[in-house]
């Protein structure tokens, strides 16, 4: 049972409030039969780590997924949301984060579109500019109605988004992780607009995993965590520390016991001087260095750039200028990911479905991709050699399946995971790049994964780990660098890593 | 035989019931079973229906008029493998005839100028993956574009005229043996052929790959734009040969001859389990698939029935297979593209009911 803290503002009349929502998919909960409300004209900040069940709240009042439990009411009605157009008619409009628009219409195309204003089924040009520009002065915000979607900035096609949701009468607009990729003035601007929208009466509620900003905007901050709303706290009274404890839960102060690291020697197995690169967020002079027997933690939230830092080492990003030094040699950055692979760089990509495994093919024939030329002769496999491989690797990355003949489509994410791994790790990297290894896996193939490669690092391997889960990152690091919008904003190490003093580095603008 | 490890949790049990229920193990070895029963339907049927059909005379009958296309399936098999498709080999089936037939009759010998038509082929498959990969536009306009231009080519060639073979020594592949015309036992080898490196070399290997996920082919360091650009070479190599074959048949170079290479050789290869989007597929399905098609016309040719309804009967195929195809995703855990998983590892199917057997005892 959760227990639904008191809401703040004016509990007579609440715009939406969704009573005991749950959600499963397969056996993970994702929403835990959570309360919520929200009031006329209320900023509200819906705030968790990652997997807190954030975006599946977000989902399930924009209609697009179904709560196996629980119910909605709009003005204290009961309402059923079978699909978004049902959440539209009921004034609730939903942001996603990817944003869906015709990017080859104007604006203003873009505004009405599926309303048009017509008459007798005849729509016009200027009707169309003239109902937009109508849409757009309600509520003050400046577009160039006439601009095409593609020639817009992100921030712009977010506002275009925005106003369009407007347009519907709304009441209540729910946005997911709106900042993710806007800069700060972007993002105020945003803001802006929001406290516009609050002061009309509409509801906003704000998905987001950034402090700093929710606190700038929300009058009332819900913390979710694991599925459960635990803690509804008006902002003005709430601190950044208070915040984090919920989210963490009891795992905050926690301090992991690590071993002796002594088993470093001290080698530089990999450094990257002076990374730069434009773009969104700006890297400028990125640099840090990789010990062999190391595992070195990158932690930022999701668009701190870390990902970049990940990909470019892979070689799929070509446009980073600075220096890299790869076992003792510098050598130019990457510009393909073969040349990456030839070098002994290991990288294991973020998306196993898409970018890392071929989902129909055998096990067997996953883990060898990589190594195709040592289990054949002559262009010719070794299929009884391949086969052994398979099992050997298998059996050390405790892989659960029936036969290394099944296609990789048939097994759990944790394994599934896990064969991503082995196939990296069976060409003997040098050093090995990981890329939110752990995304989508389960608890338990989470720990015997990270059991694995603190038993490489220890045997010597040199690992950067990227994530944006603070948890993984203090469990797993020996080192942890902190980013945040494309710089290091602190390194961490020996009792100071915990997850708040994460957290706070990559949150707070100044820490 | 691998057995089951450790001790299965809860969860694991469902999910190996699952994995081991009827439909889960019938869906995966099912295609070849599937496929191959539809087609001992098919000669049942028409043997009973059709006079004459059931005989060996006629059986040659049907392995002669589908070698050509099977040699183009071949080729086709690849292409959709690796996920892309071909239509130029409608274009390329003529040109490759035509330029046989007219080298031939310019003196130079049957190697030069089967290697000349087939040179061809390869050039028009290379441009064909150039522009796919390097200029970014896809399969279906590449192809479809220089479909016309080398069927135009092939009227060009040869004056929009059939043109006879001068020697009628250069078309060996017409003669017989062990019963069957050559050109059926070229069919069979390249079959093979196509067979052995799909499934035991590195090159068919990284083809399932890049057909079933291009990405992580990419990042695998496979050279994802060259393998494109070699299926569509193979295909133009299979496509300008399969004509050279038919100059063997008819004694004469004719540009309008081959043009439903396309739709027959993509029929054959998605009902031999391909997937429109890559990574599934093998030569043996795609053999059966051409053999169904040959039938098909055959028995109604023997029916007596107008070979314009053949066409709607292939047409008619094409659909169905797709249909399949759809209705086994969506209800039969994904089971096409299980199909790489046993064209990469015929055994599968096997091991499958043996362990399925030994479970259950």
């Amino acid at each position: 049972m959760t227990i639904l803290h008191p809401v703040t503002g004016s509990e007579s009349q609440t715009l939406l409030d969704a009573i005991g929502l749950t959600k499963r998919y397969g056996g993970q909960v994702a929403l835990n039969a959570i309360d919520f409300s929200i009031a006329p004209g209320e900023l509200v900040a819906v705030i968790g780590e990652n997997g807190a069940g954030k975006s599946t709240f977000a989902k399930i009042l924009s209609g697009a997924v179904r709560p196996d439990a629980g119910g909605l009411r709009v003005h204290g009605k009961p309402i059923e949301l079978n699909a978004p157009r049902d959440a539209l008619r009921h004034g609730i409009s939903y942001i996603p984060q990817e944003l869906a628009y015709l990017p080859n219409l104007t604006v203003a195309e873009n505004l009405v579109v599926g309303r048009w204003p017509n008459r007798g089924g005849l729509t016009t040009r200027g009707r169309i500019h003239a109902e937009a520009r109508r849409i757009a002065a309600r509520f003050g915000i400046e577009l160039d109605i006439g601009a095409q979607i593609a020639q817009l900035r992100l921030a712009e096609r977010q506002l275009v988004e925005i106003v369009k949701a407007l347009a519907r009468d709304v009441s209540v607009i729910v946005l997911d992780e709106p900042t993710a990729s806007l800069t700060s003035d972007e993002s105020d601007n945003l803001f802006h607009v929001l406290r516009g929208l609050a002061q009309e009466g509409v509801g906003v509620i704000f998905i987001s995993h950034r402090l700093d900003e929710v606190f700038d905007l929300a009058d009332r901050i819900v913390v979710l965590r694991n599925g459960d709303v635990v803690a509804n706290l008006e902002a003005a009274k709430a601190t950044s520390q208070e915040v984090i404890a919920h989210m963490l839960g009891a795992a905050a102060e926690e301090y992991y016991e690590r071993r002796d690291r002594q088993t470093r020697d001290g080698t530089v197995a990999l450094a990257l001087r002076n990374w730069t690169r434009i773009g969104l967020p700006n890297i400028v002079n990125f640099t840090l260095t990789l010990h062999r027997g190391e595992v070195l933690g990158l932690f930022g939230p999701r668009g701190c750039g870390a990902d970049l830092i990940a990909d470019g080492l892979a070689g799929r990003i070509s446009d980073f200028v600075g220096e890299i030094e790869l076992a003792g040699q510098a050598r130019p950055i990457f510009r393909s990911t073969r040349e990456a692979r030839a070098a002994g760089l290991g990288y294991v990509p973020p998306e196993r479905k898409r970018e890392g495994l071929v989902m129909a093919l055998p096990v067997q024939t996953n883990l060898t991709l990589h190594v195709l030329s040592s289990v054949s002769r002559f262009g010719w496999i070794n299929r009884v050699r391949e086969r052994r491989i398979a099992e050997e690797w298998r059996d050390r990355l405790q892989i659960r399946l029936r036969s290394v003949r099944q296609p990789v489509e048939s097994l759990s994410g944790g394994n599934q995971q896990k064969v991503l791994l082995g196939s990296r790790l069976l060409s003997k990297p040098r050093v090995l790049v990981l890329n939110e290894p752990t995304r989508g896996v389960d608890v338990g193939a989470r720990a015997e994964i990270h059991r694995y490669l603190r038993n490489e690092a220890d045997a010597g391997a040199a690992i950067l780990w990227v994530t944006s889960d603070a948890e993984e990152a203090v469990l797993v690091s020996d080192r942890l660098l902190v980013m945040r919008d494309g710089a290091i904003v602190g390194e961490l190490s020996g009792p100071a890593m915990t997850q708040t003093n994460a957290l706070m580095l990559a949150t707070k603008e100044a820490a | 035989m691998t057995g089951i490890e450790g001790s299965p949790s809860p969860k694991r049990v469902t999910k190996l019931r699952h994995a081991l229920s009827p439909a889960a193990v019938l869906g995966q070895a099912s295609h070849l079973l599937g496929i191959g029963g539809f087609y001992l339907a098919i000669i049942a049927y028409f043997a009973f229906a059709a006079p004459f059909f059931f005989t060996s005379t006629n059986a040659v009958n049907i392995l002669s008029n589908v070698s050509v296309i099977g040699v183009v399936a071949i080729g086709q098999a690849l292409v959709l493998i690796a996920g892309g498709f071909d239509l130029s080999v409608s274009g390329l089936v003529p040109l490759g005839g035509v330029t046989y037939t007219v080298a031939i009759n310019d003196d130079l010998g049957i190697p030069e100028a089967t290697a000349v038509a087939i040179l061809g082929g390869v050039l028009v498959g290379i441009l064909n993956g150039f522009i796919i990969t390097k200029v970014g536009i896809n399969p279906l306009v590449t192809t479809l574009g220089m479909l016309s231009i080398t069927g135009g080519l092939a009227f060009t060639i040869s004056d929009g005229v059939t043109i006879p073979l001068e020697n009628v020594n250069a078309a060996p592949l017409g003669e017989e043996f062990a019963g069957m015309p050559l050109y059926v036992w070229t069919l069979i080898t390249l079959s093979v052929i196509a067979f052995l490196v799909l499934r035991y070399t590195v090159y068919g290997r990284m083809l399932y790959a890049l057909g079933g996920n291009r990405e992580a082919s990419r990042l695998a360091g496979m050279r994802v734009d060259l393998l494109t650009i070699s299926v569509y070479a193979a295909s133009g190599a299979c496509a300008a040969f399969a004509g050279v074959m038919i100059v063997h048949q008819l004694l004469a170079g004719a540009p309008a001859v081959g043009g439903d290479a396309a739709l027959e050789s993509i029929t054959a290869v998605i009902l031999g389990g391909a997937s429109l989007t890559g990574g599934a597929g093998g030569i043996p399905g795609t053999m059966i698939g051409v053999l169904i098609i040959g039938t098909i016309a055959n028995g109604l040719a023997l029916m007596q029935v107008p070979t314009f309804y053949q066409d709607i009967a292939t047409g008619v195929l094409l659909l169905l297979a797709v249909t399949f195809g759809q209705l086994r995703v969506l209800f039969g855990r994904r089971t096409t593209r299980v199909l790489a998983g046993m064209t990469a590892g015929a055994g599968q199917a096997r091991a499958r009911w043996r362990r399925r057997s030994g479970t259950n005892s």
